[in-house]
């Protein structure tokens, strides 16, 4: 529900349902029979974030406890922010439409280095100090989780409190802790140096960061008896963990509305220039007749007419053919749709992907990541031209005549050969089309590459990597695109400032607050979307506060270096890293989990096993 | 297969939704509720679901009819019943009949307006400005279509005009032609008296209670 006095406003701005709240299985309690009222934060519009699994789990986590209420709250577009700052209304909960200034927790999911001038706005909107420092009160109490907190340095004078790895088991122990501290009337110091001891809990204000003259990092020191060391949190065990049975059913359409069950965490493959694929080490699957269920429940509980079985690799799921073959009957009778999002060519499940298109017919894309055998083997990315191709003609020969290829530009020791092969695997997948003698009658093929710019990313062999300027990437993509000789295939790229900006944050370390700062002051906000993005504006922000960003893109870190994000620890080890890197500059590939255990190090996190090499010694 | 004519009233929360927003909006109300729908053949099967006359964002509707196909036994009662369970806040199924009328039937729409101004003597003198509008015949508005914007007389798609002050309030009660070939919508026209008078409303409130046909009988 929304605030009374936002009631004429709301006809004003676009997509009002954004701001009203009251959705299907939305959860609306009795506000004094509560102890700790959380806000779950999403630092961008409500489409998106309605769209985030995370959110989901969390929201229902909170609200399965009696002693706490969970509300929903979304960046407002620019149209409502200024509705809400006409008239003096502050950030609310989309449940009870009251301030979140007024509650216990703040939680911020921090998917993308992007949204965090959204943090800020969102703090300013809600009325409060954006510095931790400024807001002296034990509560609110800002927290982030999510990707990006591996670095969040960045962020570190902004965030009371940061959560690193699997939220599911962590976020229960802090309300717990901060129930009691805030029942016995506690500062907010006190409550910050015991939630310290938590494992997995981060509080930046609790360790020193001393620089050397060249602006790298000489030391980072806790204090107050915080760990030298913060281990992110992995839930153990996927089939026993908390899982949602009920999403909330927006009004309006989302990115992805749909039923969404994870059927495992980690992923075997170790492509060097996944965040993602290192961060959720190790591997942990979810038994197929849980994944059924649940997706049972949800689709009963939404009505949704989609499941996605979703993970990092959907295709290395070893239950993925059982799970399938239980789920079609009820899935085929009640009109479901499912989708496998992250299939590899190398694995591609033909006859399951023609099975399951009983209901609808789904796209097909697939990731090669680089044009040329040896690029792809210096990210790691094992899979061969010959795997694509023969993946792409099975997919025609079952009726596809559209395919997405997911490419990376900018990648370690990549010459123009390397991006001339993207254009050529393009044509070679058109060639394959029209070699396939049932090819579907007066139907031509589109083949769409998507051409990304790699961002080096903290916890991948790659943290130590160079990232190309905004202008060589320009270059390289016009070169791109000069190579393609065909209208069969189509070519979208990202913007390269923006994997500028992302990559200075991504890698960047506290100094950066005070740019932040500045350039939210001076209008930045969904830094993400093109329409907003204000490369001037960084730039000054960046100049005025004496801050080189290039410091954090272009150069080259030593393997001595200390990293701003060394005090984090994920599991996989910097010896392993560093030794995938020389590789990587080698060409030499390492095998995927299943075929031989890597030694990264992560199974130390789950009592030394890993779900794909079983319990090994370390 | 066969065809159910569902009535819902929609308020509250439920009058942001979007006309599009409400088609998926119903079409998992009804799979929630385990409803035997009757799906489209082909590529992409969905249930066959019209919502014979849209509702503008921001209105209420009192009784808004949408049709379903349906496959099997099940009683009128029971679609209503299992409906309602599963309904999201604002959305109420308040009957289910058979199609009674074709859906090209309707030619007008009864509403119920409230608007509220600062005082009592701004409602007053636009209740009385609105009235000597509509009753000399004339109301020039630019009116949005498919084919572009033109420039219309809105009172030809006038129907009745009742107008009242209350207060700081004002009353409207309307009858607008409605339909797929001739429909004013009710905020054009109160949009357009208000700019007669470069008035500007408190709050509004637009209820549209029935569907009509032409010779002004229920729509059923």
């Amino acid at each position: 529900m929304y605030p009374k006095e936002l009631e004429k406003h709301l006809l004003k701005v676009q997509k009002p349902g954004r701001y009203t709240g009251g959705e299907l299985n939305s959860i609306v309690k009795d506000k004094s029979k509560v102890d700790i009222r959380y806000a779950f934060c999403f630092p961008d519009t409500y489409e998106i974030g309605m769209s985030h699994l995370g959110m989901k789990i969390l929201y229902s986590l909170v609200n399965a406890r009696d002693d706490a209420w969970c509300e929903r709250v979304f960046a407002p577009w620019n149209d409502m922010e200024e509705v809400m700052r006409e008239n003096d209304i502050l950030l609310y909960g989309l449940e009870s439409g009251d301030a979140i200034r007024d509650f216990d927790i703040l939680g911020f999911t921090m998917q993308y280095e992007l949204s965090y001038t959204n943090v800020l706005n969102m703090l300013d909107l809600a009325g409060l100090p954006v510095r931790a420092k400024d807001r002296t009160a034990l509560t609110p109490i800002v927290v982030a989780g999510g990707t990006c907190v591996c670095n969040a340095e960045p962020m570190a004078e902004f965030f009371d409190i940061t959560l690193l790895g699997d939220g599911e088991e962590v976020t229960n122990e802090l309300i717990d802790l901060l129930k009691e501290y805030k029942a016995k009337g506690a500062s907010k110091q006190d409550f910050l140096e015991a939630a310290a001891q938590i494992k997995g809990v981060y509080v930046p204000s609790l360790y020193d960061v001393e620089y050397n003259e060249d602006n790298t990092v000489r030391a980072i020191t806790p204090k107050c008896g915080a760990p030298e060391k913060v281990e992110k949190r992995n839930v153990a065990d996927l089939d026993s963990m908390f899982s949602p049975t009920e999403f909330v059913v927006p009004f309006l359409e989302v990115v992805h509305d749909r039923t969404t069950v994870e059927i495992f965490r980690g992923c075997i493959r170790g492509c060097r220039f996944c965040q993602a694929g290192f961060l959720n080490r190790p591997l942990r699957r979810k038994s197929p007749e849980v994944v059924e269920e649940q997706c049972r429940a949800i689709c009963n509980s939404t009505g949704y007419d989609e499941i996605s079985l979703c993970s990092l690799s959907t295709s290395d799921y070893k239950g993925l053919e059982t799970l399938i073959t239980n789920m079609l009957p009820w899935t085929i009778d009640e009109k479901i749709n499912i989708a496998l999002p992250s299939l590899r060519a190398d694995n591609f499940p033909k006859e399951l992907m023609e099975r399951l298109n009983a209901v609808r017919r789904s796209g097909l894309t697939f990731a090669p990541e680089a044009g040329t055998q040896r690029l792809r083997d210096v990210i790691n990315k094992n899979i061969t031209e010959e795997e694509v191709l023969s993946t792409a003609a099975q997919a025609f020969a079952g009726g596809w005549t559209a395919v997405k290829l997911y490419f990376m530009i900018g990648l370690p020791t990549e010459t123009q050969e390397d991006i001339c092969g993207i254009a050529n695997l393009a044509q070679a997948v058109v060639d394959e089309f029209y070699k396939n003698p049932d090819k579907p009658k007066g139907k031509g093929v589109n083949v769409s590459i998507s051409v990304a710019s790699l961002v080096p990313k903290p916890f991948t062999p790659f943290q130590w990597e160079p990232q190309d300027k905004p202008d060589v990437l320009i270059d390289k993509q016009n070169y791109l695109i000069s190579c393609v000789k065909t209208r069969k295939v189509t070519v979208s790229r990202h913007v390269p400032w923006t994997s500028f900006l992302e990559g200075v944050f991504a890698r960047g370390d506290r100094r950066l607050a005070d740019v932040i700062e500045t350039a939210w002051k001076k209008g930045c906000k969904f830094d993400g979307w093109a329409e907003c993005l204000k490369p001037e504006t960084w730039e000054e922000s960046f100049a005025e506060n004496g801050i080189d960003p290039y410091f954090y893109t272009a150069r080259r870190r030593e393997y001595d270096e200390i990293l701003p994000w060394d005090h984090m620890d994920y599991g996989v080890t910097k010896k392993f890293l560093v030794n995938e890197n020389k590789k990587a500059h080698k060409g030499e590939t390492t095998a995927c989990c299943r075929e031989k255990c890597a030694g990264c190090g992560a199974n130390k996190l789950n009592g030394g096993v890993c779900d794909e090499i079983g319990k090994t010694v370390v | 297969m066969k065809s159910v004519r569902l009535w819902y009233k929609k308020d509250g929360l439920a009058i942001y939704t979007s006309h599009l927003d409400m088609n998926r909006c119903f079409t998992r109300a009804v799979r929630r509720a385990e409803i035997p729908l009757w799906y489209t053949e082909g590529f992409n099967p969905h249930p066959y679901m019209t919502f014979l006359m849209p509702l503008p964002l921001g209105q209420v509707g009192m009784r808004e009819p949408i049709d379903i196909r349906i496959e099997g036994d099940i009683s009128f009662k029971e679609i209503r019943q299992k409906l309602n369970a599963v309904m999201p806040e604002g959305l109420e199924i308040v009957d289910v009949s058979k199609p009674e009328c074709k859906p090209n039937e309707i030619a007008a729409a009864e509403y119920e307006i409230i608007a509220g101004f600062a005082d009592a003597g701004e409602a007053e003198g636009f209740a009385a400005g609105a009235k000597s509008i509509i009753d000399s015949g004339v109301l020039n508005a630019e009116k949005r279509s498919k084919k572009g914007v033109k420039n219309v007389n809105l009172c030809e798609m006038i129907r009745s005009f009742e107008i009242e002050a209350a207060e700081t309030n004002i009353h409207i009660k309307t009858v607008l032609a409605a339909g797929n070939t001739v429909n004013l919508n009710a905020e054009l026209l109160l949009s357009a008296l208000l700019s007669q008078f470069a008035a500007e409303t408190e709050s509004l409130t637009i209820v549209r209670t029935k569907l009509l046909k032409e010779d002004l009988s229920i729509f059923e």
